[in-house]
């Protein structure tokens, strides 16, 4: 089924002309929003797995007429970083850098991949440009995103030239509250040879809100793309974190993290696409599923056929702490190249009885105990993320959902 | 091994699996699939209205569908066209519901089933036999002893008119409706031949009962429907067997599988699959578990042009228990999409999945699995392991396990390996003095130990053998 349907009549392409000369945008830019406004008829929601009389999730449900609301768009952010490299707001990018956004603005991600996607191109009202010149480390990026509408659409570009080197922690929240809200963020990373990115992001909107968010790297020859993915808000996320290892040589990792409780649904994705010669994948997601919420992680691990000498791993944890709480997982191995090592494994689980059963008669309340478990359970993801600040947060953020509990 | 047998250690595929047969068809249906072929069929084969009533439902059901081609990365069947296809030719034999004793069939047939070495295992190492040519069963025999205790184990046309009760109840109703999937439909319209297995409660049939089927022309279908009914406390194992010879056209089998495992009863379903490589091999196979029940599949699957088949499992009964295991060699241009599905719908049920896939020469292999785990199967646990090995970089390995987890006290786990052949295992095997042929052999061999060894012993040399006849010439 298209999801052409939801294309709302209010959906106009003045929006789209006062949004872009809003931000003084050259005319391939507004053409580049204008293609994608009208593709929307055709275009199809993201994939998401069907199994036999199962949707893992739907995103038909959205009801973006209500939703959308494209000239309202109202956030606080903080776009800091240090001098070496340059942060900027989309405007002034657009301003300063109208090169480097027309060579790399949509090579990753095509606007036209999915319906989420091309709605996202055609409204973005906000987003920002890291470029960070050759030879240059540059640390402490911050990007903070406070969402006070109920729509906000955001673009993030990352270029890292030959040898350079950045640590990038995007934060997403919820500022003034609304019934329900929807924040799309697409994210391109442009990885240079023997370059390096860091790319930490903590999604933690109301628990009201949908949020759809695409990102995805291209590594350059030697270069290493490094993601950490940490979800705890949302009712509903639909997000993909992608890594295209074009050049020989490069790397990717992928840490993600999760704790869904009340009636979230997390439907996550990872991905790395093997195409240059010894390359090297490694993917860790660990979460964990309480009350009525529901996890759906899809993992794959595709090497092509010239993609001589890969390695690949792949590992997803999952903890469920409610009986009532669902987790799917399908991991998935596409080899094209026999010269390949790959493997991946998954696991779904309960706290291990004995485990609780040994602390509680060491005089440990089973309260206490069960959350020293869950704590312990995101350690070995949390040993994963190289970014301190972000370490913390998400350890803070699953101590206090902990302390709400019984 | 006498040598009368000799010709079983033939290398060459086509002598020894491929050979051609003169058709020799006392009826044959038009190619495609309408209302009259279907009246047709039922009609020769004299049966019940209710038959007939339920094959043109499914045919309805069937022209409903649409083919499955949404499925990620699944094999291309866009040049199967069901419209030329002929689904039924019944050989031109003496006796309708298949004869006991093999000089009686016609010589072609005769010749055939000893090519493919039938009679020989069934005098060292079968309780039973039934060998099915074209779109009927010709030979059908069981050991007396197994009579005796009540077994059945007859032709599945004969059983429509033997045991209307038991087929009625169960034939393509809770197991495998044809609802299920196009190809299930397509089954339920033009069935034919297959094996109908009735053991009662408390028989252990101690040898394993096989059928062996057969297609002869070119472009036939062969769509034979297996029920097997295992009352409380029994225990059977059911091997069947495959082969076509090769042809420029394409032939389809689609075969239909039910078994129903009662309280405490265990069943083992074995499968050496060899069709030829121009055959499409859409299979649906599905067994219900009930209370303390142990279902078996060992598959094997190293013929046809591309193979659709996830054995499936529901655990229905409280402690009962599933085991998959599996083994697919994919050779030039062929697919083979096979894997398994478990449904645990009751605490205290456990399944074990393993899958060992082989490419090369271009051939893909894909594990594809599901497994689900009910809200309320407390205390459930699965396994899943898949490796597959790589021989060259034309080929193509996935692996695609889907889990379903409704269920918090559970314990799943999904392992998987794809990795290449290892040269330096090869290069230690050649410094023991063999040759790279023999070394690659030897390491093929040791991968699907663990499969060969659930297998009798006959089966397990079959297999093998298989295996080495499709590494022949491709290596060195």
């Amino acid at each position: 089924m298209s999801a052409g349907t939801q294309v709302h009549a209010n959906l106009t392409e003045e929006q789209v002309r006062q949004i872009s000369g809003d931000l003084d945008e050259p005319d391939w830019l507004l053409e580049t929003r204008l293609e994608a406004l009208e593709a929307l008829e055709e275009l199809d929601m993201p994939d998401v797995i069907r199994t036999p009389g199962r949707d893992w999730t739907n995103l038909h449900e959205l009801d973006f007429e209500s939703l959308v609301d494209p000239l309202n768009a109202a956030e606080n952010k903080d776009q800091v970083g240090p001098d070496e490299a340059e942060v900027l707001p989309w405007s002034e990018a657009v301003a300063e850098h109208e090169e480097l956004l027309q060579e790399h603005f949509g090579s990753i991600v095509d606007p036209q991949e999915n319906y989420l996607t091309a709605l996202s191109t055609a409204l973005f009202s906000t987003g920002t440009v890291v470029y960070v010149p050759e030879g240059v480390d540059a640390e402490d990026v911050t990007i903070r995103t406070e969402q006070n509408s109920s729509s906000l659409f955001n673009y993030t570009l990352v270029v890292t030239e030959e040898s350079a080197s950045v640590t990038i922690m995007e934060r997403q929240s919820t500022g003034e509250e609304a019934e329900e809200q929807y924040y799309s963020g697409i994210v391109e990373v442009v990885a240079g040879e023997n370059s390096n990115v860091q790319y930490g992001s903590l999604q933690n909107l109301s628990e009201e809100a949908y949020n759809f968010a695409l990102k995805r790297g291209d590594a350059d020859t030697y270069a290493t793309i490094n993601w950490i993915e940490v979800n705890v808000g949302t009712q509903l996320t639909k997000s993909g974190v992608s890594t295209e290892l074009n050049g020989d040589s490069s790397e990717t990792q992928i840490v993600g993290a999760f704790y869904g409780h009340n009636d979230q649904h997390f439907d996550l994705d990872a991905k790395v696409w093997h195409r240059g010669e010894h390359t090297t994948a490694d993917l860790v997601t660990r979460g964990v599923t309480d009350d009525v919420a529901r996890s759906v992680y899809e993992g794959v691990q595709d090497v092509g056929r010239d993609a001589w000498d890969t390695s690949s791993y792949q590992r997803e944890n999952t903890l469920m702490l409610s009986d009532e709480s669902e987790a799917d997982a399908s991991p998935k191995l596409i080899i094209n190249n026999h010269d390949t090592e790959a493997s991946h494994s998954a696991t779904v689980g309960q706290i291990d009885q004995e485990d609780l059963l040994y602390m509680t008669s060491r005089g440990i309340s089973p309260r206490d105990a069960r959350n020293m478990l869950v704590e312990g359970f995101f350690v070995p993801v949390l040993d994963e993320i190289a970014v301190d600040e972000l370490r913390e947060d998400l350890e803070d953020l699953v101590a206090a959902r902990l302390r709400k509990r019984d | 091994m006498s040598s009368e047998q000799d010709h079983l250690k033939e290398t060459d595929t086509e002598a020894r699996f491929e050979f051609k047969k003169e058709q020799n068809a006392a009826v044959k249906s038009d190619k495609g699939l309408t209302e009259e072929v279907i009246r047709m069929i039922s009609e020769d084969k004299d049966e019940p209205d209710w038959m007939l009533e339920r094959r043109l439902r499914a045919l309805k059901q069937y022209q409903n569908m649409p083919m499955p081609t949404d499925w990620p990365g699944q094999p291309d069947l866009t040049e199967l066209d069901i419209e030329e296809i002929v689904p039924y030719i019944r050989p031109d034999v003496d006796k309708r519901e298949g004869v006991d004793d093999w000089t009686e069939l016609p010589d072609e047939i005769k010749d055939t089933f000893d090519k493919l070495g039938i009679p020989e295992a069934e005098k060292n190492a079968l309780s039973g036999v039934g060998a099915q040519y074209e779109s009927e069963v010709v030979y059908q025999n069981m050991q007396e002893q197994w009579e005796e205790k009540g077994v059945v184990f007859m032709n599945m046309d004969k059983a429509v008119q033997e045991h209307p009760e038991l087929v009625k109840e169960h034939f393509m109703t809770t197991c495998v409706p044809p609802s299920d999937n196009k190809f299930a439909a397509l089954h339920g319209a033009v069935w034919s031949g297959g094996s109908f297995v009735y053991v009662p409660e408390d028989v252990t049939v101690e040898m394993p009962v096989q059928a062996y089927f057969r297609m002869n022309s070119e472009g036939m279908g062969q769509f034979e429907h297996t029920l097997i009914i295992a009352e409380e406390g029994s225990e059977v194992h059911y091997i069947e067997g495959c082969s076509a010879p090769k042809y420029g056209t394409h032939n389809l089998h689609s075969g239909g599988v039910e078994v129903f495992v009662g309280e405490d009863a265990h069943v083992q379903y074995s499968t050496v699959q060899n069709w030829s490589k121009n055959t499409f091999n859409l299979n649906t196979k599905r067994a219900i578990c009930e209370e303390n029940g142990t279902m078996e599949w060992v598959s094997g699957s190293m013929g046809s042009k591309a193979t659709m088949l996830y054995p499936c499992t529901i655990l229905k009964g409280r402690g009962s228990t599933d085991t998959h295991i599996t083994i697919a060699f994919a050779g030039e241009d062929q697919d083979i999409d096979t894997g398994a599905k478990v449904y645990h719908n009751a605490p205290d049920t456990s399944s074990t999945i393993e899958s060992k896939s082989i490419a090369k020469d271009g051939g893909r292999t894909n594990y594809r699995g599901l497994v689900h785990i009910a809200d309320g199967a407390e205390n459930s646990s699965t396994a899943v392991e898949c490796d597959a090995l790589m021989f060259d970089n034309e080929s193509t390995s996935d692996t695609m396990p889907y889990m379903e987890i409704e269920e918090s006290k559970v314990d799943v786990a999904h392992e998987a390996t794809v990795g290449k052949i290892g040269d330096e295992d090869i290069f230690y095997l050649q410094s023991r003095g063999l040759d790279d042929d023999d070394a690659k052999k030897m390491i093929v061999a040791g991968f699907i130990e663990p499969i060969t060894e659930e297998l009798p012993i006959e089966y397990a040399v079959e297999l093998n053998r298989l295996i080495e006849l499709e590494m022949e010439g491709s290596l060195g």
